[in-house]
């Protein structure tokens, strides 16, 4: 039977080609599957199980503290004096500094070469590193060799020598440091920074110079070490695979001759706020693209302050996708980048911005951080910005726990601080009710839209970009003022 | 044609297939700590580890291709293309990878080696599924354009002139590279030149692109606070679609010869201090030489106490700078020796001193507490290898690329059980009159 419906040969051949095209043509909708078009939803938050931080007090009064953790077969053993740069006389600022890194370069018994071949053969590291508020030696090892690296700390605690050699060889090492940051904007730029918020502070001592540290002397060392390295005034915490009554019998037995004292402590106090927006340059050679430091003063550690400012610093320039790095760098194209940082002391802490940019756009992009700091501090930060900024750090707390190295850095802030094991337990607790307002509340407290500035670049390529600032006061690489350069008036030469 | 549609057959036929890979399953029972290896059909190794000391998880995605890889006239194209990965794919936008990492809190990174190209994130656990999803979306689909790839080259050439200023010794360091390393695969550096890159084309990119960022060429690494079995789900909802690439010919590697030597000497006006290099090249690091010849190096120049360090820098005072250790390249090893001096004479005199130094430990067997020292720095270095849980992800696969077994715990052994004998053997089989020496002078 023919059929209008039969199609001839030809037709179905190229209807078949039509029908395939077409198929083939909507392949790109249909071939995705569905769930690639947009970011599946996290899972709920997970519990913060953090490891229990559990101390003892011997009977000269060292605490012991131990964070009981299956792992790599790894001890790292701090041990903190809770003295640091602040503590340095006023005209010996460095010295807390210098008598931590003296203490393994030599024993009564062993030189520092001897050393050294000792801590490599437990498999172990062995830092130090000086604070604001304390110092700290760090000593990692294999986990058989507890008690070899307890012996070995023991005679650097118990029979330090301070010999004059090692004292010249320090005073070389750093030296050549200091000489090597003497191009580094970031370095000078912070040295500076410090130098003019804490005027007459004792956290001064941080911005110590090569001429500090050369006047430093085996007396000088020795009191320092006498007044502060005292079991009452040091904390010892470990982490690894070993229990709080094991670590205390240990430590116990190999320094429990080291006699307690009275420590001279120097109460905490806020130092003065700078209110005024005060402008330096400071000329570093070879530096083509400048480094903007801004920065302020803001709470110190132990306060309640302390989580809105976290989350104000997250929303500003905690990560690329900060208010900060997308104006500056992805909207303007001025800088390289742009990040801020909160640290904090018990006095008080520093809230800084730090960018890089291209020196013809210096004034401009001082200009675009502080309208970013004043915006904070006129109105509220949106909602959503606030739960992103709260998102992430949530996220992200429990990131820094996941190394020894890291883990021990943050038993350090909670051990020097008095923090206590809440400081981590209930982190998502403090962080997850702040609000817009709370954080409005805590930025209009601190006078942050009058920071300091510090520029630190090549004179040359950078001080004509300058010229638009009302005043600028002009140091040398070494952090001292040259001159103050006023629009339109004549240099006042100091 | 663009990579996106030249998929779309083989996306047809593997969306049928999709839930039916039935992964070969093993836990290694050889390893320091719990892994779990499956093999999707499509061809992509999955390895699981659980750690729960923390609610985090790292993912690292590693792709079998690098430096080595690349043809002559195209040198960086591997490192270009890492970049490119951060560029946008069929439904994540450019950058936006790395913004979804940020907002999660998380951290990321790659790098690109001689043979290895590595993608790594770590993020709080409950985040596993948006990264899988990313690290599939660039996988299946990633948006290669000429825009995209004309301004990752101006970034690369950038990045390399910043190199160039920032180290002084790097051209001296690549000539000593070709000397030591004949063949252009071993030799050319892994971020390029300027001439090669500004000659590789978008067409090239997406060539690379698609012979070696396929499911058959990567192995997909999970530690952290996972849960194993939901975890493989998701790894099969995001991954196991994505078609299986061609199959890529082995390499045809080079060797080269122990039994040559060179002395040149280079004149760098960047440079402020005199120096040299020396090397020696080694057999295969896939031997069971390998063992002996990595204790040598702790003896040799690792660690702040070992004999080089001792002498040149301690006791005679005659190295400003001192760094060494053997270096692999797929199939080659070299051990290789880099010093800086105040002057041409204690230039001359750490030389003479590294070769006494190389001479005693081939005339005296090494004493048990020395060799003890080198095994425990080995052992302490082996441990922070798996001491977080991105370290953990990362050394499972580099490893499980480099060699395709997971039982480390044997490897580590190998390592303790080398006895002073096999060092004084070793010494005097591969530390004889053929080694590569180039001093640099100043201008």
């Amino acid at each position: 039977m023919s059929s209008l419906f039969q199609i001839p040969p030809k037709l179905k051949i190229i209807l078949t080609l039509l029908l395939f095209f077409l198929l083939w043509g909507s392949i790109p909708s249909f071939s995705q599957e569905k769930f690639r078009k947009s970011p599946p939803p996290p899972d709920p938050l997970p519990q913060l199980n953090l490891p229990e931080i559990k101390s003892a007090v011997l009977s000269n009064e060292l605490s012991v503290s131990v964070v009981q953790q299956k792992g790599p077969p790894i001890i790292t053993l701090q041990l903190m004096v809770l003295s640091g740069e602040k503590s340095s006389p006023p005209d010996l600022p460095g010295l807390a500094s210098f008598t931590t890194r003296m203490l393994p370069r030599g024993t009564a018994a062993f030189s520092f070469s001897e050393i050294q071949e000792r801590i490599e053969s437990i498999g172990g590291d062995f830092s130090t590193s000086t604070h604001m508020d304390y110092s700290l030696i760090n000593f990692s090892f294999l986990e058989q060799y507890l008690d070899e690296a307890l012996q070995l700390l023991s005679r650097m605690i118990l029979h330090p020598d301070f010999n004059k050699q090692e004292i010249a060889n320090l005073k070389r090492s750093i030296n050549y440091e200091l000489m090597d940051n003497s191009t580094n904007p970031k370095f000078l730029s912070k040295r500076l920074l410090y130098h003019i918020l804490f005027q007459d502070h004792p956290y001064q001592n941080m911005a110590y110079t090569k001429e500090d540290i050369n006047q430093i002397t085996q007396k000088d060392i020795s009191e320092f070490f006498e007044n502060h390295y005292r079991p009452n005034n040091a904390k010892i915490t470990l982490v690894g695979n070993l229990s709080l009554s094991t670590a205390t019998r240990k430590v116990s037995h190999y320094l429990n001759t080291w006699r307690n004292q009275d420590v001279k402590k120097i109460p905490p106090s806020f130092p003065e706020l700078n209110k005024k927006l005060k402008i330096c340059f400071m000329d570093v050679p070879r530096v083509k693209n400048p480094i903007i430091l801004v920065g302020n003063l803001a709470s110190p550690i132990n306060h309640p302050d302390f989580f809105p400012f976290t989350v104000l610093n997250q929303v500003l320039g905690g990560t690329p996708t900060s208010r900060l790095f997308m104006n500056l760098r992805e909207s303007k194209g001025y800088a390289f980048y742009s990040f801020s940082r909160l640290e904090l002391f018990k006095s008080c802490g520093v809230f800084s911005i730090e960018s890089k940019v291209r020196p013809q756009v210096i004034f401009d992009s001082v200009q675009a951080v502080l309208n970013e700091v004043k915006k904070v501090t006129q109105e509220p930060i949106p909602s959503d910005e606030i739960e992103q900024a709260k998102s992430y750090l949530i996220g992200n707390f429990p990131l820094a726990l996941d190394h020894f190295r890291s883990l021990s850095l943050q038993l350090a802030k909670i051990q020097a601080y008095n923090l206590g094991q809440y400081h981590w337990e209930d982190y998502y607790e403090k962080i997850k009710p702040i609000g817009a307002e709370g954080v409005f509340k805590v930025v209009k407290k601190y006078p942050l839209s009058k920071p300091v500035v510090i520029i630190a670049g090549e004179k040359e390529e950078t001080f004509d970009y300058l010229q638009k600032f009302e005043e600028i006061y002009v140091y040398d690489s070494k952090g001292k003022l040259k001159y103050v350069q006023r629009k339109k008036e004549k240099d006042e030469s100091y | 044609m663009s990579i996106k549609n030249l998929l779309i057959p083989f996306n047809l036929v593997f969306f049928i297939l999709a839930g039916l890979s039935s992964p070969l399953s093993s836990q290694d029972q050889g390893s320091l700590f719990p892994v779990e290896h499956h093999e999707l059909q499509n061809g992509l190794q999955v390895i699981l580890s659980e750690d729960y000391s923390v609610p985090v998880v790292s993912v690292v995605i590693a792709y079998q291709v690098g430096s080595i890889h690349e043809k002559p006239g195209k040198s960086g194209i591997a490192y270009l293309l890492e970049n490119l990965m951060f560029q946008g794919s069929e439904n994540v936008g450019p950058m936006q990878h790395i913004n979804f990492i940020h907002r999660m809190g998380g951290n990321l990174n790659a790098v690109t080696t001689e043979d290895q190209t590595l993608f790594y994130q770590k993020v709080p656990s409950n985040q596993l599924a948006p990264v899988l999803w990313l690290e599939a979306d660039r996988m299946k689909s990633l948006k290669i354009t000429s825009s995209k790839v004309k301004k990752a080259k101006t970034a690369l050439i950038q990045e390399i002139q910043q190199r160039k200023n920032k180290d002084p010794y790097l051209e001296s360091s690549l000539y000593f590279d070709r000397l030591l390393y004949p063949h252009f695969i071993y030799h050319h550096p892994i971020f390029g030149n300027e001439s090669s890159i500004r000659e590789i084309t978008p067409g090239d990119v997406k060539e690379f692109y698609s012979s070696y960022y396929t499911p058959n060429n990567a192995v997909l690494c999970i530690v952290g606070h996972i849960n194993k079995k939901k975890s493989m789900e998701m790894v099969k909802k995001y991954f196991g679609t994505i078609p299986k690439g061609k199959e890529i010919p082995s390499m045809a590697l080079r060797n080269f010869s122990l039994e040559e030597q060179t002395t040149r000497t280079v004149e760098n006006p960047l440079a402020s201090s005199p120096g040299f290099y020396l090397g020696y090249r080694l057999p295969s690091p896939y031997s069971d030489y390998y063992y002996p010849l990595k204790i040598i190096e702790y003896i040799l120049i690792k660690g702040d106490s070992s004999r080089l360090h001792e002498r040149l820098i301690k006791k005679e005072h005659i190295a400003t700078h001192l760094h060494g250790e053997i270096e692999k390249k797929k199939n080659l090893a070299a051990f290789k020796i880099f010093v800086l001096t105040n002057n041409q004479i204690t230039r001359k005199m750490s030389r003479k001193a590294i070769f006494s130094e190389i001479n005693k430990l081939k005339s005296t067997a090494i004493s048990e507490d020395e060799l003890r020292k080198a095994k425990n720095l080995l052992r302490r270095n082996y441990t922070y290898q798996y001491s977080s849980t991105l370290n953990k992800a990362i050394f499972l696969s580099e490893k499980f690329l480099e060699r395709k077994k997971l039982n480390f715990q044997v490897e580590l052994e190998k390592y303790l059980s080398v006895t002073p004998n096999q060092i004084t053997r070793i010494m005097n089989k591969y530390f004889g009159p053929h080694y590569f020496l180039l001093n640099v002078n100043i201008k």
